[in-house]
C-alpha cells in the first residue's frame, strides 16, 4: 500500500513535463468500481503500457482518455488543456482497436483518408499524406484493396497509419496485438515501437501481455481491480515489484511463505532467507525467478554471504528444450528453478536431495497485508 | 454462391419437397393461359384471353397500382422510421430500449386478423376507413416490426468500434451515422426494404378490413373476385403478383446476394 501511494504521488505531482494527464481519474457502473480514482502523468513522446489481467479497469481507462466513456470523476489534460468534457471527435486521438475497426465499406486508402478528410484538408494533400502513411507501414501497394481482402497484420497496419496520419496529440493501442498470431505479433511488437519513436508520438497501449508491455515500452502501469499497483519503467516493474501482485503477474516467480523475524530474515521451515526489504515480524512472503536460482546435488556449492540457500528433494525434472525446469520439494510446497541446457548434463534422479540457492538481491518479499 | 455435394437421394428428397410447395403456385401459370370460362386445370383450350381481359379491367389495375404505390410508401416510412429507431435501441441502449424493442415488434406476436378487427374499430371511430393514409397507417403496424428487427440484427452485427474509429478520427456524430454506420448497415436496409415491400404488397388480413369500394388493393380485389367469379382472371392477377415478388427479389439477389442478405450476417 504505502509503495502504491508513492508512485502515484510521483506521478501526478513530480513531472513538470507531463504531457497526458490523468487526476484522480475514475469510473463508476452502478456499484461497480470500474477505475478507481487513478493518477497518471505521461511524458511527451512517451510509450506507457497499462498492463493487467482482463477487468482491471485498463481497457476503461483507454476508453476514458479517447472520450468514448464519460469519466465519473477526476481531470484529464492534454498540454494545458482540460478534455475531461471534450466529445471523441474533438480529442485529437488516434484509435487503434484489437478488432481492427476498419470501415468495411471502403477501400484502404480511403480509411486511411477519412481522418484528413474530416479536418478538411484539400485533396491534392490527402493524397500525399495517405500515400506517406501507408509507405510507413509498407502498404503503399494495397492501397485500392478492401480490408477484408487484408490478413489481420496488414488490416492492424493500416488502421494504425490511419490513426497516425492526421498527427494527433496521443495515439491509444488497445490490445492491438491481441489478434494477430504469435509470429506476426512479435514483427508487430518491433514495428509499432519503430513508428512510434520515429514519430515520437505519446503513446498509451493497453495489454494483458507482459511480453508486449517490458519489450516495447518506457514504463508500465500495472493495474489490478481498478487501480494502479505500480508504476514504473520494465526493469523497475520486473526488478523491484512493489506487491506481489506485480512479482507475479510480470514475470514468473516461484512463491514461499515464512515468518519474518524482524531483522531482514525469513524463516521457511528452519531455513533463513535474507532480502533487502526491512519487513515488520510476522507472516510474509518471499518470491524469486525460477531462472535466477541455481539447483546443487552434488553438495559442494559454496556458501556465501550474499547468496540464501534452501534445501529440498528433487521431485521431477522437466526437459523443455531451452531449458531444464528443476521441481524441487521444500517442506509441504513445490518451486520450479530453471537452467540452460548445455548439451550433456548428468541430471540427477528423482528423490536426490538437492540445494537451491539465489543471490539476497534477487530475493523479493513482502509482509502481510500487500 | 458455395456448392455442396448432395448425396442423389437427397436430391430427390430436396426436388419433391420443392415441387409440394411450388406446384400450387406454378399451377397459376398454365391456368392463366387458359382460353375457359371458368377456373379449372388442366385447360381444354390457351388463350390470351385473360391477360387482355386483366389489361381491360379499371378495377383490377387501379387496384394493383395502388398495392404498388402503398407498397411503396410504406416501405419508405418503415425505413424512415425503423433506422433511427434501431439506432437508438442497439447504439444507445437508453433505459428501457429492450423494453421499446419488444413492444415495437409485438406485433408479429398478435394474431393478424384480431389486430385488423382492432384497427377497423380505432379507425372506424376516427373516420380512417377507406383512405389511403389509413392503409398507410395499418400497413406500417405490420411492416415495421420486420423492418426493426431485421435493421437492428444488422447494426448489432456492425462492429461498434468503427463507429468509434471514426469519431476519434474527428467525425461528429451525424457524420459518423451517414459515413460509417448507415454503409455497415446497408445488407440490413435492402433486406429490410425488400421485405417491407413484399410484406406490404401482399398484405390481405388486416386490408380486408379497411378497403371499401372506392379504395382496394389488388390481393383484396383479388379475394374479392374469386368470391364473385370463379373465371382464371385471378390466375392472371396471381401471375402479376408473382412477377412483382419475383422481381424484389431479384434486385435484392443483383444487388447484395440473397443469401448474404437474409441468411449470413457478416
Amino acid at each position: 500500500m504505502m509503495h502504491q501511494k508513492n508512485f502515484a504521488a510521483e506521478a501526478s505531482q513530480g513531472d513538470p513535463d507531463a504531457y497526458l494527464r490523468l487526476e484522480g481519474v475514475s469510473k463508476t457502473y452502478g456499484d461497480f468500481e470500474a477505475v478507481r480514482s487513478l493518477d497518471l502523468a505521461i511524458g511527451k513522446g512517451e510509450l506507457v503500457a497499462l498492463l493487467g489481467p482482463s477487468g482491471c479497469g485498463k481497457t476503461t481507462t483507454l476508453r476514458m482518455i479517447a472520450g468514448l466513456v464519460p469519466t465519473s470523476g477526476g481531470r484529464i489534460t492534454v498540454g494545458e488543456t482540460d478534455l475531461t468534457a471534450v466529445p471523441p471527435h474533438g480529442r485529437d486521438m488516434g484509435l487503434v482497436f484489437q478488432s481492427y475497426a476498419l470501415f468495411p465499406h471502403m477501400t484502404v486508402a480511403r480509411n486511411v483518408a477519412f481522418g484528413l478528410e474530416m479536418r478538411s484538408i484539400p485533396r491534392g494533400e490527402i493524397d500525399r499524406r495517405v500515400k506517406e502513411a501507408l509507405a510507413m507501414v509498407q502498404l503503399d501497394k494495397l492501397a485500392e484493396r478492401r480490408p477484408r481482402e487484408l490478413s489481420g497484420g496488414q488490416q492492424q497496419r493500416v488502421a494504425l497509419a490511419r490513426a497516425l496520419v492526421v498527427k494527433p496529440s496521443i495515439l491509444l493501442l488497445d490490445e492491438p496485438l491481441s489478434n494477430l498470431d504469435a509470429k506476426l505479433r512479435d514483427e508487430m511488437r518491433t514495428q509499432i515501437r519503430d513508428i512510434q519513436q520515429q514519430v515520437g508520438i505519446t503513446t498509451v497501449f493497453v495489454t494483458h501481455d507482459q511480453v508486449e508491455a517490458l519489450s516495447m515500452c518506457d514504463r508500465i502501469v500495472v493495474m489490478r481491480n481498478g487501480r494502479v499497483e505500480q508504476i514504473g519503467t520494465p526493469v523497475d516493474v520486473y526488478e523491484r515489484p512493489a506487491t506481489p501482485f506485480v512479482a507475479s503477474f510480470v514475470g514468473r516467480t516461484i512463491r514461499l511463505s515464512g515468518t519474518a523475524n524482524g531483522d531482514g530474515a525469513i524463516d521457511i521451515g528452519g531455513d533463513v532467507i535474507r532480502s533487502a526489504a526491512g519487513l515488520a515480524p510476522g507472516p510474509a512472503e518471499i518470491m524469486v525467478r525460477p531462472h535466477r536460482i541455481e539447483v546443487d546435488w552434488t553438495g559442494q556449492a559454496k556458501t556465501k554471504d550474499d547468496v540464501n540457500r534452501l534445501s529440498g528433494v528433487l521431485c521431477r525434472i522437466t526437459f523443455v528444450g531451452d531449458v531444464i525446469q528443476y521441481h524441487v520439494g521444500i517442506g509441504d510446497a513445490e518451486v520450479i528453478a530453471e537452467a540452460s541446457t548445455t548439451g550433456n548434463q548428468q541430471l540427477p534422479a528423482a528423490g536426490t536431495p538437492v540445494t537451491l540457492s539465489w543471490r539476497v538481491e534477487d530475493t523479493m518479499a513482502f509482509g502481510s497485508g500487500q | 454462391m458455395e456448392m455442396h455435394r448432395t448425396s442423389l437421394p437427397m436430391g430427390i428428397l430436396v426436388t419433391l419437397l420443392f415441387l409440394f410447395l411450388l406446384a400450387p403456385v406454378l399451377l397459376v401459370f398454365p391456368i392463366s393461359f387458359s382460353g375457359d370460362q371458368i377456373l379449372a386445370f388442366p385447360p381444354s383450350s390457351w388463350s390470351l384471353r385473360w391477360y387482355s381481359a386483366l389489361a381491360s379491367n379499371t378495377v383490377m389495375i387501379s387496384a394493383f397500382s395502388t398495392s404498388f404505390v402503398l407498397a411503396a410508401i410504406v416501405t419508405a416510412l418503415s425505413l424512415l422510421i425503423a433506422v433511427p429507431a434501431a439506432y437508438a435501441i442497439v447504439r444507445l441502449k437508453t433505459a428501457g430500449s429492450e423494453f421499446l424493442f419488444n413492444l415495437f415488434t409485438a406485433p408479429l406476436l398478435l394474431p393478424t386478423i384480431v389486430l385488423g378487427l382492432a384497427i377497423l374499430i380505432v379507425f372506424a371511430s376516427i373516420g380512417l376507413l377507406a383512405t389511403f393514409h389509413g392503409l398507410v397507417i395499418a400497413h406500417l403496424v405490420v411492416t415495421l416490426p420486420y423492418a426493426l428487427r431485421v435493421l437492428a440484427v444488422s447494426l448489432g452485427a456492425a462492429n461498434m468500434a468503427c463507429e468509434e474509429a471514426a469519431s476519434s478520427l474527428g467525425a461528429k456524430p451525424l457524420t459518423v451515422f451517414r459515413r460509417v454506420t448507415l454503409p455497415m448497415m446497408t445488407p440490413g436496409i435492402v433486406a429490410a426494404t425488400a421485405l417491407c415491400f413484399l410484406v406490404s404488397f401482399d398484405e390481405v388480413v388486416i386490408t380486408l378490413f379497411l378497403t371499401g369500394p372506392r379504395l382496394t388493393t389488388l390481393p383484396v380485389e383479388l379475394f374479392n373476385h374469386v368470391e364473385r367469379r370463379a373465371d382464371p382472371l385471378v390466375a392472371s392477377v396471381s401471375v402479376l403478383l408473382i412477377i412483382v415478388t419475383l422481381a424484389v427479389v431479384l434486385i435484392v439477389d443483383r444487388s447484395m446476394g440473397l443469401t448474404k442478405t437474409f441468411v449470413e450476417k457478416k
